[in-house]
């Protein structure tokens, strides 16, 4: 698989988590979630797409979703956590720190490995 | 900043394509408030934009930083057909899936003429079963003669003969009715099978769906 394919792959599956993680704070409205996922995790998605996912996660019943009429010249759709949404944001939480430790345990062991084998040429 | 009539008309035809889109496939409710959301985002980025000479310029960028329409529309059609499909397996959200699926690629093609040899395969199975106690000597399995004249002589057949005492020998009696109903719903049950699966990959790739890094500044 090319380089590039596995990253994008790693984005994609992380992307759930990351928009949940946006409106945990708060609601917010699409262009909102996207600035925010631009300025802290540097992930740029097609603009066009992040609205399907959102429709996706308020199906799901992780997101609830409400217009906002006076807040703006126009009309805004904010996002916002449901109970169901927190306890899947935590339980996602939970399962990425555990699957990232095992990797960094996992990249540790490969560092030392590779120092010790240096050591002993 | 504030459009121009032209920039607005840009707009408008923007919303109009995605809205037919979006209906092809999406309930009216859905689609009016897709539509307000885009429009809501468009004019978030409109009003958020310097006053440039070249509005159509600045326009154009924020119109391809959103996508195309209809990419847009196939990311919704993706979101929502495809998952309930996965998530639900229901036999119709399938069908309806894999024949949307079939309409964006050739991978999409191939799985859904798949999908409609084994489904059309399976349905005249159990068509055959159901139709055995109507016309006994008509349907069931022929040995020793083709079934159709100018098709392939295997050396048995199994469907319908018009002509049926003047080919081959008929097999099986009513023990076919069995056969043909568990070939029939085996081979559906394989197929929905078989699509749900590749629904599942085709999920996975997602297309019209990117999230890049940003170039480092």
């Amino acid at each position: 698989m090319p380089l590039e394919t596995w990253q994008e792959q790693l984005r994609r599956g992380s992307l759930d988590l990351a928009i949940l993680l946006t409106v945990s704070t708060g609601p917010r409205y699409g262009l909102a979630i996207i600035q925010h996922l631009e300025a802290f995790t540097d992930l740029i998605v097609t603009e066009g797409t992040i609205y399907p996912i959102l429709g996706r996660l308020t199906r799901d019943g992780l997101l609830d979703s409400y217009w906002v009429e006076d807040e703006a010249p126009h009309p805004r759709k904010y996002y916002r956590l449901t109970r169901q949404g927190e306890k899947r944001l935590a339980h996602m939480k939970s399962e990425w720190q555990a699957f990232a430790g095992k990797i960094e345990r996992l990249m540790e062991a490969a560092s030392t490995a590779e120092r010790n084998g240096r050591g002993s040429q | 900043m504030v459009l121009s009539d032209t920039g607005t008309s840009r707009v408008n035809g923007y919303l109009f394509v995605l809205e037919r889109s979006l209906a092809t496939f999406l309930p009216r409710e859905s689609v009016r408030d897709v539509v307000r959301e885009i429009d809501s985002h468009l004019r978030d980025r409109i009003s958020a934009a310097q006053a440039v000479p070249d509005e159509r310029a600045m326009l154009e960028r924020i119109l391809s930083e959103l996508g195309p329409p209809q990419r847009v529309a196939q990311a919704y059609s993706v979101e929502r057909t495809v998952d309930e499909a996965v998530v639900t397996g229901r036999l119709f959200a399938i069908v309806k899936a894999v024949w949307h699926v079939a309409m964006s690629g050739m991978s999409g093609f191939f799985a859904g003429l798949s999908l409609f040899v084994g489904y059309f395969a399976g349905g005249v199975l159990i068509v055959l079963a159901v139709m055995k106690p109507i016309f006994p000597d008509n349907v069931g399995i022929w040995v020793g003669d083709r079934l159709i004249s100018d098709g392939p002589d295997l050396g048995w057949h199994a469907g319908v003969n018009v002509a049926a005492a003047s080919h081959g020998h008929n097999v099986g009696g009513y023990w076919v009715i069995p056969i043909f109903l568990t070939a029939g719903f085996g081979l559906l049950f394989l197929t929905t099978r078989c699509a749900r699966r590749f629904l599942v990959w085709w999920r996975r790739r997602r297309p019209g769906f990117t999230v890049t890094v940003r170039p480092a500044s």
